[in-house]
């Protein structure tokens, strides 16, 4: 479909990934060959603009009532690490 | 007879009138898992402690639910509670969730006991169940060969009597191809029939969850109790649940079936055609309207398939980040713990698909790709609703070609192509169900599937329990299945 080179570099930064040296090696090709073959769909000749929506049926309104949620204390005993009530993480800011 | 060997159906009714209890049933089941799992390797994880408190106390209930008998295992991308739940990856290696998924509830409301989470290719993404970050699971007929995926070890256990049922999930084929292979029956519900609260999302729109059985009565038992609305899934049908068992005794009425014409089979493997061809004449000698058929657009079905499914995914997938729950990796800053959780938390399969998903929605290629795959989309389903105003099921072979061995598909797009029968049925929402229809000359199973409107379980139960009466196929099956392992047991 269209004749390019994919940036790699660029996509794993979006998606937030690093690859391995391995991966370095085989993805490139893989992904192009991937790319080549799903782009066969601009072959397909469609009459109309129409496209596919999975539920057929209107979604409904919910009632606005508040309801029991999961205990604070078993949320918190999932996290990889935690500091009294709440979730801990390494700084957000570079520097000192 | 071993007490493991008892279909869903008998040992449920044995429960009832008090000639069996469920714990016997479960340390029959233990001891056979604890004999052949260091072989086919089905599970990621047992549960027998519960398993054994929860028989107890259902043995002691003196009105029991419908299940109650019942020994399932269940896809480890279910959420269990208290029950570890990986998802076949490091990133969940140690997940622990703290919720069921609605299709647990509803088993356990009705006495089921679950007996442990199966394997599965990583997420759900794959054919083989080789791209587990644990261990490959091995097909019981034939231990150097694959049980399919990515349900595979949910088909292996009930293949290998390892469970007496068990569920999975099917996004593109993953529990009708891992049946096929494994020789046993497996259902892909109508999109919104059965509630996805729980199952962990690879790809929303294509996603649900069915039964992987022995018999297409246990299939019919287990979609009862699972199926149905529910307000945790805005995406389940409010249409009420037939009583898909009861059913079964109602014949079907006048019906037609389409087949796929000799052009359509091009690139399928001699005994898989042979088969197909076997069970079309199986048919036609019924006195079954048979209807010659060709889906021009299946062509664009995969390529429609791996831009959307894995646009989802990269979406899905971007919750892994380390913070909440599952894996993190230790780092000094906020973005390079992001950054090494999920590049050391995912392997490969993964990571492509994430990368083909954010490839397919970056902007300056979204129309070209996602576009025009939601177009292609529209026009398989389209192409289907057109056939299903002249037949009321299509039959079609549910995998390209038997199981293949460990290792055998090294390029991606060779194993991406195993789906080629299944994926229609995900892009258009309908269901989709295999059976076992045969053997190849090598002993290997082979499966039938047949393929039915929204919502018409009930009629592709009952059509499937006509096939698969006259294709008694069920006769010693036990005994065939310890034949065909014992050809390459080391």
């Amino acid at each position: 479909m269209l004749n390019m080179k994919i940036d790699l570099e660029h996509l794993s930064a979006l998606a937030y990934l690093e690859l391995t040296e391995e991966e370095r090696k085989t993805l490139p090709s893989q992904m192009e060959k991937i790319i080549d073959w799903v782009g066969q769909l601009a072959n397909l000749k469609m009459e109309e603009e129409e496209k596919y929506t999975p539920v057929e049926f209107s979604l409904r309104l919910e009632e606005d009532k508040i309801q029991e949620s999961l205990p604070q204390e078993e949320v918190l005993a999932m996290s990889p690490a935690k500091d009294a009530d709440f979730i801990k993480v390494p700084r957000v800011l570079q520097g000192k | 007879m071993k007490l493991f060997e008892l279909g869903l159906v008998e040992a449920v009714s044995l429960v009832k009138k008090g000639e069996v209890r469920v714990v016997e049933i479960v340390e029959d089941y233990m001891a056979r898992i604890e004999q052949e799992d260091q072989k086919i390797k089905a599970y990621l994880t047992y549960a027998f402690d519960k398993a054994l408190a929860r028989a107890r106390e259902i043995d002691s209930k003196k009105e029991k639910g419908q299940l109650a008998g019942a020994i399932i295992a269940i896809k480890d991308n279910i959420v269990t509670k208290g029950i570890r739940t990986t998802c076949a990856s490091r990133i969940l290696e140690n997940f622990i969730p703290p919720y069921n998924a609605t299709v647990i509830d509803r088993l356990e409301a009705e006495d089921a006991v679950i007996i442990g989470k199966t394997n599965l290719d990583e997420f759900a993404m794959g054919s083989s169940t080789e791209n587990s970050a644990f261990f490959p699971t091995r097909n019981p007929w034939d231990t150097e060969r694959v049980p399919g995926g990515s349900s595979g070890g949910s088909a292996a256990a009930v293949a290998a009597f390892e469970a007496m049922a068990a569920l999975g999930s099917d996004t593109g084929g993953s529990v009708r191809q891992p049946a096929a292979f494994c020789g046993v029956v497996g259902l892909k519900p109508t999109y919104g029939r059965v509630s996805r609260y729980g199952l962990v999302a690879f790809a929303s729109s294509l996603d649900q969850i069915g039964p992987l059985t022995r018999s297409v009565e246990d299939c019919a038992l287990i979609t009862s109790v699972i199926a149905g609305f529910d307000r945790q899934d805005s995406t389940s049908s409010p249409l009420p649940v037939p009583d898909y068992p009861a059913e079964f005794k109602v014949p079907l009425s006048k019906i037609r079936v389409g087949v796929l014409d000799n052009n359509s089979l091009s690139g399928v493997s001699q005994e898989v055609i042979s088969n197909y061809q076997e069970i079309l004449k199986l048919i036609e000698g019924l006195g079954i309207e048979v209807q010659r058929m060709s889906f021009p657009s299946w062509e664009y079905a995969l390529p429609c398939y791996y831009v959307i499914a894995p646009s989802e995914a990269s979406s899905n997938l971007a919750r892994y980040d380390g913070v909440r729950y599952g894996f993190r990796a230790e780092s000094r800053e906020l973005s390079e713990m992001y950054l090494k959780t999920r590049t050391l938390g995912f392997g490969s399969e993964v990571k492509r698909r994430i990368l083909l998903g954010t490839f397919a929605l970056s902007s300056g290629y979204y129309e070209a790709y996602y576009a025009k795959a939601a177009q292609a989309r529209q026009a398989i389903a389209r192409e289907l609703a057109e056939a299903f105003k002249k037949v009321d099921f299509i039959v079609i072979p549910t995998t390209p070609e038997p199981a293949f061995k460990l290792g055998e598909k090294q390029d991606p797009i060779s194993m991406y192509l195993q789906d080629y029968f299944t994926v229609a049925a995900n892009l258009a929402g309908i269901p989709g169900l295999s059976i076992p229809s045969g053997f190849t000359n090598g002993g290997l199973p082979l499966g039938l599937q047949v393929v039915g409107r929204s919502f018409a379980e009930s009629k592709l139960l009952k059509f499937a329990f006509l096939l698969e009466k006259n294709l008694n196929l069920k006769n010693n099956k036990y005994e065939m299945i310890i034949r065909g392992r014992r050809k390459n047991e080391k």
